[in-house]
């Protein structure tokens, strides 16, 4: 199938600052959002981890980023995993480093930051801020309400125009 | 405006398969329609707001 050209500004991001919250103390830190490659491989532990990140490396289709704080960029506190549908962003995989998860977490808004970032290339490549996933059953609920996403059908799930640019409002400062 | 704080019990985690052509022509259909439906707003306000300015 012959791939349509991208509407709108096309251009590499890199590198974005944000911000997420330690549940102790309150106290925030800014983030990047970097591209993961298989040069990284050796920040991140199989044992941590469900998902399979070096099988998403290297899937050519889908690009995978990597969250940290600024001053700690070699701990990784969270992957996501997206692939350009030319009109839409699909979310392949998003997971929290396992110190992001239960009720030990140590940071809040590690997925609510990849979500944002999503939104944000799906707005920069012309797409309308667009941006598609599957939800687990029970946090179709939640994503409603907390992402301001769309519920498409069975565990299919979106994210359109508004809900994309308030979340990129709420997460990344310009 | 402050983070998205998810509860501590619950960890937002994304695990999608993959679309089947038909849910994927569906959802871009599903698209179109709202993207023609915040144009066809946006297109109404400019005009009311032409409309007071002449006024």
């Amino acid at each position: 199938m012959k791939r349509k050209k991208p509407k709108g500004l096309d251009f590499i991001v890199d590198k974005l600052t944000n911000s997420i919250e330690n549940t102790s103390t309150g106290e925030v830190f800014d983030t990047e959002i970097v591209k993961f490659t298989i040069k990284d491989i050796a920040q991140i532990k199989k044992s941590g981890w469900v998902f399979d990140w070096t099988k998403e490396l290297n899937d050519k289709s889908k690009k995978v980023y990597k969250l940290t704080t600024t001053n700690n960029p070699t701990i990784i506190q969270g992957l996501l995993s997206i692939e350009d549908k030319q009109d839409h962003i699909f979310m392949h995989l998003i997971e929290s480093a396992k110190f992001n998860k239960g009720k030990n977490k140590i940071y809040f808004g590690v997925p609510g930051n990849l979500v944002a970032f999503a939104c944000k290339i799906s707005v920069d490549k012309g797409y309308e801020g667009f941006v598609a996933f599957d939800a687990k059953t029970d946090l179709i609920k939640h994503y409603e309400h907390s992402l301001g996403a769309t519920h498409f059908r069975g565990l299919r799930m979106f994210i359109q125009t508004n809900a994309a640019i308030k979340l990129i409002s709420q997460y990344f400062k310009s | 405006m402050g983070l998205i704080k998810e509860p501590k019990d619950v960890d937002f985690t994304v695990k999608s398969e993959p679309w089947t052509e038909e849910e994927l022509a569906d959802f871009r259909k599903l698209m179109k329609e709202i993207k023609s439906k915040k144009n066809k707003l946006r297109l109404s306000l400019t005009k009311s707001k032409r409309k007071k300015d002449l006024v």
